[in-house]
């Protein structure tokens, strides 16, 4: 790719656009969440500002903003400041090679799913210099999980894509999409239904959502590796943890369920029905399963997953051998 | 009007148009941009290095080193290989740099260790001993033949061929190398492994070793 100054614009406007993206789905999925909540806990949820408490997550990120800045005791004050920031920039990197229509591509990079994966382990490094940094235990207990439960995830989500990879020939995720077909049943997930089963526990654990919330079990750990964190500090992780989530969705939209294509018309709001659909999922599963113990934790991942997806793998490659 | 924008939009740029100059003067054949870049680079390097080995706490030295990483990452990229640039940032930040973590966090007092005081000047010969070495074997062949920088990409050509390349004419040395990773991870599940005790065993007395993070703590209670 030339590097011009249609480029560079193209990139700016992409990534304004991915900034408003994110902050809008925090708001919205917020709401959401709270709601979901709400309902599956029998109690309304929020419904006093606004209509239907629709303006609660607007008050609510006001709040953030207006507080003040406090910095405990005796921590290390450049790693206490340096971790937010380091958890919000990549994910802007992150959305860059994310084909959300067929025209609607940021940056058009030919190994995008190997970008993806490898920004992604930067927020892994800001959650454990968050916990280090603010001089509590819980931070630092907050921060052992994260590392433990990260490094392991990762594995069987890069193996359960690979799967996918083989099929495509492909490390673009346009021609991932391409691949597929527009209904449904020409969808990936039904050729690899265990990969996208792998990939959908792995990603439930690599952005720590209940019930793989160890890092930050408020039960057990006050807040986990952002117990020392208000105000922007605080709202900086909140808005990098949705805009993870959001991104592993459409991850998973445009590996196993088609990306822009669907019935009718294709077009960029298959794509977001898609990881919208995905997110809700996520949300349902947090108010449905208890939290793990941490043994459980890493004995689902190195026990089932691990193996699982290695054997998808090795599947997957025979067959596409014979049928060659 | 539309030639006063012009003028001015010329002023702006004309400090660049003169670099633009100066640099296809200095080293024919390369692009500016990919000069620029490479400059902000090996700029992340070397404050990355510098971090990594002034800083007196140990995770600092380690933000350090994720610098470096970053950094060469880049210099992968403007070589026109995204993807071991992009395994560089997998890899080194995302799992290396971790672990590191983890065995830094396992050891207490980050601060009070060896490195906190300043090397005496002996080390610091040593150190620099140490920089010049690869530099003298390298840099002889890095100025004979200058890479040429770029900002384009091959695409999944690149990828391709190294895959092709792994499989069959370097197949030898790649399996070499995952029998190294074989070994190390055999050590050190043998080294990690220990038995569960069965009711009619002993209680064992305990050791005054550091409580560690192991999950198995809760089993053997």
């Amino acid at each position: 790719m030339e590097l011009t100054i249609a480029n560079f614009v193209q990139i700016v406007i992409a990534c304004l656009l991915i900034i408003a993206l994110m902050v809008g789905n925090a708001v919205i999925m917020v709401y959401i969440e709270r709601k979901a909540a709400g309902f599956i806990q029998r109690r309304p949820g929020p419904y006093e500002v606004g209509p239907r408490g629709t303006i609660q997550a607007i008050c609510d990120s006001m709040k953030l903003l207006g507080k003040q800045l406090f910095i405990p005791g005796n921590v290390d004050w450049l790693l206490y400041f340096l971790a937010p920031v380091m958890a919000f920039l990549p994910v802007l990197l992150l959305f860059l090679p994310i084909p959300f229509g067929k025209y609607l591509v940021a940056l058009k990079v030919d190994d995008g799913i190997l970008l993806i994966l490898a920004f992604a382990g930067l927020g892994v490094i800001s959650n454990i210099l968050a916990g280090w940094a603010s001089n509590n235990k819980y931070g630092l207990l907050g921060a052992a999980r994260a590392v433990a439960q990260s490094v392991a995830y990762e594995i069987p989500m890069i193996m359960a894509l690979l799967a996918v990879v083989f099929m495509a020939g492909s490390l673009n995720l346009s021609e991932i999409v391409e691949r597929q077909g527009t209904w449904p049943w020409q969808w990936n997930i039904v050729f690899q239904p265990l990969a996208c089963f792998i990939y959908f526990v792995s990603l439930v654990g690599e952005t720590n959502r209940a019930p793989f919330d160890l890092p930050e079990a408020e039960s057990e750990l006050t807040a986990g590796f952002h117990t020392e964190y208000s105000g922007m500090g605080f709202a900086l992780f909140f808005l990098s943890e949705y805009a993870n989530m959001l991104l592993v969705s459409f991850v998973c939209a445009t590996f196993f369920l088609g990306g822009y294509k669907g019935p009718i018309l294709d077009g960029f709001w298959w794509t977001f029905i898609k990881a919208y659909a995905v997110m809700c999922l996520i949300v349902w599963l947090r108010w449905t399963f208890p939290r793990v113990r941490f043994d459980q934790l890493l004995n689902i991942n190195w026990k089932w997953l691990l193996p699982l997806s290695i054997l998808n793998l090795w599947v997957t490659a025979i067959v596409l051998k014979f049928i060659e | 009007m539309d030639q006063a924008i012009e003028k001015i939009l010329a002023l702006i740029w004309s400090p660049f148009n003169a670099l633009e100059e100066l640099i296809a003067e200095w080293l024919p054949g390369q692009e500016v941009a990919a000069l620029i870049a490479y400059g902000v680079y090996v700029l992340i390097i070397l404050a990355g290095g510098f971090m990594a080995i002034g800083s007196r706490n140990l995770i600092r030295a380690m933000i350090g080193l994720v610098l470096t990483f970053l950094g060469v990452a880049g210099l992968y990229l403007l070589l026109a290989s995204p993807f071991l640039a992009f395994m560089q940032v997998l890899i080194y930040v995302g799992a290396v740099c971790v672990l590191i973590f983890f065995a830094i966090m396992l050891t207490r007092n980050t601060n009070e260790g060896e490195e906190s005081k300043l090397p005496g000047i002996g080390s610091a010969l040593y150190g620099l001993l140490a920089f010049l070495l690869p530099l003298a074997v390298l840099g002889p062949l890095i100025v004979k033949n200058v890479p040429k920088l770029t900002l384009q990409s091959y695409g999944q050509t690149e990828t391709r061929l190294l895959g092709e390349g792994l499989i069959t004419q370097d197949v030898f040395s790649f399996e070499l190398i995952s029998i190294i990773l074989l070994v190390a991870m055999a050590g050190a599940v043998f080294l990690a492994w220990r038995r569960r005790p069965t009711p009619e065993d002993p209680p064992q007395p305990k050791t005054g070793s550091a409580p560690s993070l192991s999950t198995k703590g809760g089993a053997q209670k």
